[in-house]
């Protein structure tokens, strides 16, 4: 929904500002008062009035929420960069793979996929939005859009372009329809001439959409 | 395996593009409720089996732009499979 | 061939993937935390989530967002559920727009 001009000055209380995850958020009050956020306010006050849930447990999930973030998603890549057993473990099993970083992984299932010389991967849910959220904080507005759930899966490479990737007809671009109960990350591979970085330097490379496979970690040229 | 066609109404995760192809089955997930079920708060029923199957992209779209090599993988729940 | 359901879009022709990055609005986040609440009580459960956006009529879904579907899909499903009324929701909805108030903290 797009914000409107601001319409009025309110007085109102809100959360105490928390640090921002890479994921911006940004407070509603110069955004004028939606039909949306109207009906979201109206059920919240039904439901917590009828007893069925409280307003502390819609925060309390709020803020379990702000924990996922790209990052999380960066750490983890890293990681099996220069852990190899690790990556192993990240490969045969993304979620306890996660929680050994203290990453709390609350999706049934997790699975990483490799990229390789020989295969590009990108991720879509075509059905609806469905991505790892507890690991990564909520998806991109481009990923829930209505042009990416119909184009990944028939055009991939036409999509990739759009993002500045292109692969030789020699890698395959492998594409995930996450429409059941797996979530997927990927793990996208190590640029050459980082050997002598450090993991924290690595991170720093992974960029959420490396992530989801329309990004090239360290850089967002054609490769 | 074929993706068969059920032509089921209401709620299904099986998206039209794959139905009446024919892949192979890369992974099995494991046994999950059955969403079809669940949708109609049909719960805590016996799981199934789901696996992931892989088609090729051009058995999937008659004009497919990529390689020959390009593939699709996605979750089908073993109702809708059936050996070639 | 079986019909298609609105939200099965895969393959459908459609314009360049847009790029802009849409930050997440405050509401809109409280938002996703009471769906996930409300399913991890088990209110209802996602796949009756989904079914409710499938029977969203075809025109409403094109004009449709993301958070547009959560909000009035969660209302449809707790209306069918009987857990609210939908006069009810109407009327408080239309209350908080003619006040033009907000709480995000009630």
């Amino acid at each position: 929904m797009k914000p409107d001009h601001p319409e009025h000055d309110h007085a109102h209380s809100h959360d105490h500002k928390h640090a921002h995850g890479p994921h911006p958020t940004r407070e509603d009050d110069d955004v004028a008062l939606s039909y949306g956020e109207a009906r979201f306010l109206a059920l919240k006050g039904l439901l917590i009035g009828k007893g069925i849930i409280t307003a502390d447990e819609v925060r309390r999930q709020h803020e379990i929420n702000e924990r996922g973030t790209p990052h999380q998603g960066a750490r983890m890549v890293a990681k099996a960069w220069v852990d190899s057993a690790f990556k192993a473990r990240m490969l045969k099993d993304a979620k306890a793979a996660a929680i050994e970083l203290g990453i709390e992984v609350t999706e049934a299932e997790l699975m990483a996929i490799e990229n390789t010389p020989t295969c590009h991967n990108i991720i879509v849910c075509t059905l609806c939005s469905c991505y790892p959220r507890s690991l990564l904080g909520e998806p991109p507005a481009w990923y829930v859009s209505k042009a990416y759930r119909s184009r990944a899966v028939r055009e991939p490479r036409k999509v990739l372009r759009e993002f500045g990737l292109s692969f030789p007809d020699a890698v395959e671009v492998r594409v995930h329809d996450s429409n059941a109960d797996l979530r997927y990350v990927v793990l996208p591979m190590r640029p050459p001439g980082t050997e002598a970085a450090s993991e924290a330097e690595l991170v720093d490379l992974i960029s959420r959409d490396c992530l989801v496979g329309t990004a090239l970690p360290g850089r967002n040229t054609v490769s | 395996m074929r993706i068969v066609d059920l032509k089921k109404a209401g709620h299904v995760r099986t998206p039209i593009y794959v139905r009446e192809k024919i892949g192979t089955i890369d992974y099995f997930c494991g046994a999950f409720e059955n969403p079809e079920e669940r949708a109609y708060g049909r719960v805590g029923a016996g799981r199934i089996p789901l696996y992931r199957v892989r088609v090729m992209q051009r058995d999937l779209w008659p004009d497919y732009g990529g390689a020959d090599n390009d593939s699709l993988l996605l979750e089908i729940y073993h109702h809708w499979l059936r050996p070639t | 061939m079986t019909d298609r359901l609105i939200t099965d879009i895969g393959g459908l022709p459609a314009d360049a993937v847009p790029r802009e990055e849409v930050p997440q609005l405050f509401w809109e986040k409280h938002m996703i935390a009471m769906f996930n609440v409300l399913w991890s009580k088990g209110i209802f459960n996602l796949d009756e989530f989904r079914r409710m956006v499938e029977m969203t009529p075809l025109e409403e879904y094109k004009k449709s967002n993301f958070y547009g579907r959560r909000i009035d899909g969660m209302s449809e499903l707790l209306i069918e559920k009987k857990i609210i009324d939908r006069d009810e929701l109407a009327a408080q909805t239309e209350e908080i727009l003619r006040m033009g108030t907000r709480d995000h903290v009630p």
